[in-house]
């Protein structure tokens, strides 16, 4: 940086997306790139697994139902091998759970969406909602 | 062998007489003794009589004179003679009714007789007595093997009785229960018997009219009373079973067994399971109806981006008015989901701090917009000292958004809603959502807050499930508020619901988690619908 140069760089925060409905993947890739961050998406439990324990995020987008490795699995085995890991880990589903098995998620997890209850430009909000709790 | 009257000789009372010991002879001294006592006061009566006539007339006073005058005299004797005879004559007959009585299980304190009082015949009337309080306690000894046999009966019945059933006194102590109690609960005899009831059987009722909050009330205020209740659960001691019945409870006080309460359970656990399983039925067909609004909701919202400026009015309120059915089929989605939750007890809110202005903005946000369309003002008055309120921002959010769901879709022609909050006189958050439409008909107003009930005179022309205010009772109740409603016909309606502060929850936050107080939102809940006019 030379003298009198006054650009302040933007640190962009990075989210992967553990999904494998393909819409949904668009429309969360659109919307989250809109708000400023930088979008991952894998499409298979295990391979988002892979990819959280390599590579450095600040949020993760979790789902459920996924392929080859059950997202629950995934979270369990995430804050085994991680457990100082810094991302904000996001339940999100459109299953309805029942209380103990929702409450076991969300005490391992930082939040839990339905993700019929929010827009991809609603999801954008929550999570910047997020990045200002500690 | 029964008591044939006309069998029973003269001869057999003085054979049972003399089987008994009192003897003969000892009532014929009584009657010489009397006999001799009355002659002498005869006899006194008499040579006084004489005597009086005798020397009256020796002293040269006239006959008839003298005959009335001793006649008056002795009668006058007589009669004080009479009156001391008769004490000491019926002395014997006084002093065994006395005896009687005082052993009679139906009289007033009568005194034991006093034997010293007797002149004559105290041997015999002694004796008497004494068989009197004989008899009297072959008797007591008779009850109380009969009743000591009754006891016998009725605790093998208890225990044999084939459906688990617990009797217990004032203090809750189980003092029987039957064979299929322990069973049913898992448990030893002495785990349950003279335990604490609620200490041995752990119950949760649906609603807060509890088996306990029934024992209360029977013990303040009735003299018996019986008690009926559904699909209670029972948490056995393993801490992972848990049973479903219903129960039904009868009270009696002042028992002289010291039985008070009997309670019997009628296991329903497979009949209630099946329910439950009507729950994962609703859970799986909620999560393929919501894949495909998540993407109806996605792109939509994309083409209103993508368009906005582009298209003309009329395109761009049909892009806001599909955006609106959509939400409303996700909000619908959810309300079903969270009705059968409430039936089967399990929706669990989760209460924690929040500012009540920012969450009433945020839970009107998609409102604000359906009402621009619809060309409706909503205008918020919030008191601007709030204290902070215990919600659960989802489910509270829901209700909020139903109210003015309501208020929009029953204010056809009238243009203003009008959201306000603040303080009540009970120190309650009060929230008031105002309409000033169609209005609500006395006949509707009983029955709102029902499942599924609709004005049938706007059913026709208004769309609508007949869940929301179900639902929005039922998460008020949980959050420890009340909901209510004032309307008139042409005039609109005015719906209200209360929050608790915060800080009124010091206490129960101490003993919960750290991640706030946990409610359930019961199917069977008070009524605490208000019609006021």
């Amino acid at each position: 940086m030379q003298d009198g140069d006054h650009t302040q760089q933007t640190v962009v925060k990075k989210v992967l997306c553990i999904e494998d409905e393909h819409f949904i993947n668009e429309l969360y890739a659109r919307a989250l790139t809109k708000a400023g961050y930088q979008v991952k998406v894998v499409i298979d439990g295990e391979e988002g697994l892979r990819e959280a324990l390599t590579n450095i995020y600040d949020i993760i987008l979790l789902d459920i139902m996924l392929p080859n490795l059950i997202g629950t699995e995934v979270l369990k085995q995430l804050r085994a091998k991680l457990p100082n890991l810094r991302a904000k880990v996001i339940i999100t589903t459109n299953l309805e759970l029942g209380k103990e098995d929702r409450a076991a998620i969300e005490a391992q997890a930082d939040g839990y969406i339905v993700k019929a209850d929010l827009t991809p430009r609603q999801m954008a909000d929550f999570l910047k909602q997020l990045e200002l709790t500690p | 062998m029964g008591f044939n009257r006309k069998q029973f000789r003269r001869s057999d009372v003085q054979t049972v007489t003399r089987a008994e010991g009192t003897r003969v002879d000892d009532f014929q001294k009584l009657r010489r003794k009397a006999y001799l006592y009355l002659m002498f006061v005869h006899g006194i009566l008499i040579l006084f009589a004489l005597g009086f006539f005798l020397v009256a007339t020796n002293l040269g006073y006239d006959f008839l004179p003298v005959a009335f005058a001793d006649g008056a005299l002795t009668l006058v004797l007589a009669h004080f003679a009479a009156k001391i005879s008769s004490r000491f004559v019926m002395q014997p007959f006084h002093l065994l009714w006395q005896a009687i009585l005082h052993v009679a299980p139906d009289s007033t304190s009568v005194p034991p007789p006093n034997m010293q009082k007797l002149l004559f015949g105290r041997e015999l009337v002694t004796s008497l007595a004494n068989r009197v309080y004989q008899f009297a306690s072959q008797q007591d000894g008779t009850e109380l093997a009969s009743h000591r046999k009754a006891i016998s009966q009725a605790a093998n019945i208890v225990s044999h009785f084939p459906l688990p059933l617990f009797v217990f006194n004032k203090d809750q102590i189980v003092t029987n229960a039957s064979d299929s109690a322990l069973e049913y609960l898992n448990i030893k005899s002495p785990q349950l018997f003279g335990q604490k009831l609620f200490d041995s059987v752990n119950l949760e009722f649906q609603g807060d009219h509890t088996l306990e909050t029934w024992i209360k009330d029977c013990q303040d205020n009735k003299v018996t009373d019986h008690g009926e209740w559904q699909r209670v659960h029972v948490l056995l001691r393993d801490g992972k079973t848990i049973k479903q019945c219903d129960i039904a409870a009868y009270y009696n006080r002042d028992n002289e067994s010291g039985t008070e309460f009997i309670i019997t359970f009628f296991d329903h656990t497979d009949l209630y399971g099946q329910d439950e399983q009507s729950l994962s039925f609703v859970a799986l067909a909620v999560h393929e109806l919501r894949t495909p609004l998540t993407m109806l909701r996605g792109y939509i919202e994309v083409f209103e981006e993508e368009l906005e400026g582009k298209l003309d009015p009329e395109l761009a309120g049909y892009m806001h008015k599909l955006r609106i059915s959509t939400d409303q089929l996700t909000a619908f989605v959810t309300n079903i989901l969270n009705v059968v939750k409430i039936q089967e007890n399990q929706l669990a809110l989760t209460l924690v701090e929040n500012n009540w202005q920012l969450l009433l903005k945020q839970a009107a946000a998609g409102q604000l917009l359906r009402a621009q369309v619809l060309g409706k003002t909503i205008t918020f008055t919030v008191d601007a000292k709030l204290p902070t309120v215990a919600a659960d921002p989802v489910s509270v959010s829901e209700v909020v958004n139903n109210l003015l769901d309501n208020a929009l879709k029953y204010s056809p022609t009238s243009k203003e809603i009008m959201v306000k909050a603040s303080v009540n006189k009970e120190g309650m958050v009060e929230t008031t959502v105002q309409d000033f439409g169609v209005g609500i008909p006395d006949s509707v107003i009983q029955n709102l807050f029902e499942k599924f009930y609709r004005n049938h005179r706007t059913r026709a022309q208004i769309g609508g499930t007949g869940l929301g205010l179900y639902l929005s009772k039922a998460i008020i109740t949980a959050h420890g508020g009340n909901i209510s409603v004032r309307s008139k016909v042409g005039e609109g309606s005015s719906f209200s619901f209360t929050l608790q502060p915060y800080a009124q929850l010091a206490d129960e936050l101490k003993n919960s988690d750290t991640s706030g107080i946990t409610r359930h939102a019961h199917g069977w809940i008070k009524n605490h619908s208000m019609y006021r006019r």
